[in-house]
């Protein structure tokens, strides 16, 4: 148990010792969002006021130092209940607008709100992003409820999404979590979630907030953390996420550093967690899935096999380190094909995800250099997808994504005979690999 | 006429001689002691990298991070042979002074004097080529994969231009330090550096004018650029 608390601002202390204990709070990390945060606080408060009428509540929104109008916003926002037909608040939606300290990014707002959590007793916690567009009051309904009323310690949020939004999702976070931890916890960098109390408690005591954890890294700690410390989970129907594009500024190659960063280090910690386990069962899913037009997506493929191909031609010393001798040959040998033909096949990135994990674990580059080298070959896959899932529906599309984490299950020996490895240079430079793919798809040792 | 021999001949050759009887034992001494030198180089090295080896060493230094800093620096090397290797020439070295110093010429001694005050010039340039050379491979790494995820066409060119840089400056602040051609070391340096600045200057003023005028334009302008596609990762 940590007994170091998290600094919080003289006046946000004081906002604590008045309010003194809660049953539920939404917190909303926050940066330069005035555009969208109003809207975010509205449906925030006339869920509280819809579902949770009887339960005392706090919204607190963790901001990162915003120029614009965001915290004022955020403060002044009025519900109107009438017209939302809320005839029966009892009682009142204490505010606490609150700067966070540490890393600037999303992982510290999230730890400011932890401790605030900690701090008011809350049995019920849910955070939304700032950005959202199409939240409604019913989300606030779908994170809690489970923990208010069924016991559970985490909710992940299940979105509609078009097929080619959430391509890290997809392609890396979702089938790797679900091949190591066993739970089919489909969107685990969502953005949304809920959780309890306890589970709150729980992620303040990690030693995490100075990593990877304390930016981008924080939606997929959160899942993979709930799931590795045996947390009750489960997954919660939103309907569409609509939301203002990212930040520009922000690069791609620095986001999935961040997310991957965050991925691995979990396997560092919880290794005797996710060894044992074998395959994957189903996550509980509440709420009323529905079909929803999304929005289409436009995608330049070209763009990203030349990615590709520059980082299989300029990186390639560095990917012989990372990657097994075998995957790396397969991976040459796409180079030899034509544009539209140079498809990373299911097989093939698992085993370069899972060579990377390895790598990672055994520090074979530096770490930074090594996460941020996956750059290219993501794109890569990203655009194999792109052109396995061109005229295909959604539901057609998502068999792919459910063709690609059964082949992760099916490979996960392929990591743990990579990991355990002890003299990773030379397995990886061996003239045979130690383990290879048989026809029915498991993976064999060889020696 | 024996006269003249003993004179003449023999006095000269006894005198020689007498020198080189006096000199022998300091040339047969200089000898044990580089034989000796070489002996206890080889002998302390080794030890040295077993016991290392044997305690556990190089696992320790994993788990501080010192492997990863020396994979950096390019050296895929065990640090307990690293500091055999390191102990074997340090003791080469002092045998070689003492050698020499057996001798006991003026000339030799004087030299050897001079050497051993040279010593820590020796070991300072040493260590800026060392964190020169770990430097140099750190950041072409780092450059490289930057510029590969930027998708700039010359990345390769662009990572070994900035190791052969770094590695030029940690070069040419050896040589000051070592006092070797100091001046033209530095104005040598100044001018092959200062000519590529204004050489970049010049072919990116000349030869991309529309180019940097475009770059300007979204910088200090912010029109919208359009994005080529509207792809979410997240």
């Amino acid at each position: 148990m940590n007994d170091h608390h998290t600094p919080l601002a003289p006046a946000t202390e004081g906002r604590l010792r008045d309010i003194g204990s809660v049953d539920i709070l939404v917190g909303i990390p926050s940066f330069n969002n005035a555009g969208t945060v109003g809207h975010v606080v509205r449906a925030v408060g006339a869920g509280l006021a819809k579902h949770f009428p009887e339960r005392r509540a706090v919204l607190v929104n963790s901001d990162g130092g915003s120029s614009d109008d965001t915290t004022a916003i955020v403060a002044r926002t009025a519900v109107d209940y009438q017209q939302l037909l809320i005839a029966d608040r009892q009682s009142v939606l204490h505010r606490i607008v609150t700067p966070y300290h540490g890393i600037p990014g999303k992982g510290s707002a999230f730890r400011t709100i932890f401790e605030i959590a900690r701090r008011l007793n809350a049995k019920a916690c849910a955070v939304v992003d700032a950005d959202l567009r199409s939240i409604s009051p019913e989300w606030i309904e779908m994170l809690l409820r489970p923990m208010v009323d069924e016991g559970y310690d985490y909710v992940a949020p299940f979105y509609l999404r078009h097929k080619y939004d959430g391509t890290i999702t997809n392609s890396l976070a979702y089938p790797l979590t679900r091949a190591l931890y066993g739970r089919q916890i489909r969107q685990p960098i969502g953005g949304e979630f809920g959780f309890s109390g306890t589970l709150a408690a729980h992620y303040l005591d990690q030693h995490v907030w100075e990593s990877e954890v304390a930016r981008f890294g924080i939606d997929i700690w959160m899942t993979t953390e709930a799931i590795a410390s045996g947390a009750r989970v489960c997954q919660s129907f939103l309907g569409a996420k609509i939301h203002n594009p990212k930040d520009p500024a922000a690069d791609l190659s620095d986001m999935l550093r961040q997310v991957v960063g965050s991925l691995f280090a979990s396997m560092e910690q919880h290794a005797d967690v996710w060894s044992t386990i074998e395959g994957s069962q189903p996550v509980p899913l509440f709420g009323f899935p529905y079909e929803v037009g999304v929005e289409p997506v436009h995608v330049d493929v070209d763009g990203m096999v030349s990615h590709f191909r520059q980082g299989l031609s300029d990186l390639e010393p560095l990917w012989r380190e990372i990657l097994g001798r075998r995957t790396f040959e397969q991976l040459a040998d796409l180079n030899q094909q034509g544009r539209k033909d140079c498809r990373i096949p299911d097989e093939l990135w698992s085993q370069i995800v899972f060579d990377a994990a390895a790598a990672y674990h055994h520090q074979v580059l530096p770490r930074e250099h090594l996460l941020k080298s996956l750059t290219p070959l993501y794109l890569g896959r990203t655009a194999s997808f792109v052109l396995a899932t061109q005229g295909l529906t959604s539901a057609e599309a998502e068999q792919t994504i459910e063709q690609l984490c059964l082949t992760f299950e099916r490979s996960k020996s392929y990591l743990l005979a990579r990991w355990k490895a002890r003299e990773y240079q030379l397995v990886s430079q061996e003239p045979e690999s130690r383990v290879t793919l048989d026809a029915g798809g498991r993976h064999e040792q060889l020696y | 006429m024996n006269n003249f021999i003993d004179q003449a001949l023999m006095a000269p050759l006894e005198v020689l001689a007498g020198h080189a009887l006096a000199v022998l034992p300091n040339i047969l001494a200089m000898g044990i002691l580089l034989l000796g030198g070489l002996l206890i180089a080889w002998l302390s090295s080794h030890f040295v990298e077993r016991l290392l080896h044997v305690i556990g060493f190089d696992h320790l230094c994993n788990r501080l991070g010192m492997t990863t800093a020396l994979l950096r620096a390019g050296i895929k090397t065990d640090p307990s042979r690293v500091i055999g290797t390191s102990l074997y020439w340090t003791v080469i070295l002092l045998a070689s002074m003492g050698a020499v110093s057996a001798l006991n010429l003026t000339p030799i001694n004087q030299v050897a004097h001079s050497l051993l005050a040279y010593v820590p010039h020796l070991v300072t340039a040493g260590i800026i080529l060392l964190a020169g050379y770990v430097c140099s491979n750190f950041a072409s790494q780092a450059i490289l994969i930057a510029a590969v995820n930027a998708g700039l066409p010359p990345a390769r060119l662009i990572a070994i231009c900035s190791r052969w840089g770094i590695q030029l400056l940690a070069g040419a602040m050896a040589l000051e330090q070592l006092g070797i051609a100091e001046h033209i070391v530095v104005v040598g340096f100044g001018i092959t550096w200062g000519g590529l600045v204004l050489a970049t200057a010049i072919a990116f003023g000349l030869g991309a004018k529309d180019l940097a005028k475009e770059f300007l334009e979204r910088r200090v302008v912010r029109t919208k650029a359009t994005a080529p596609d509207d792809l979410r990762h997240w």
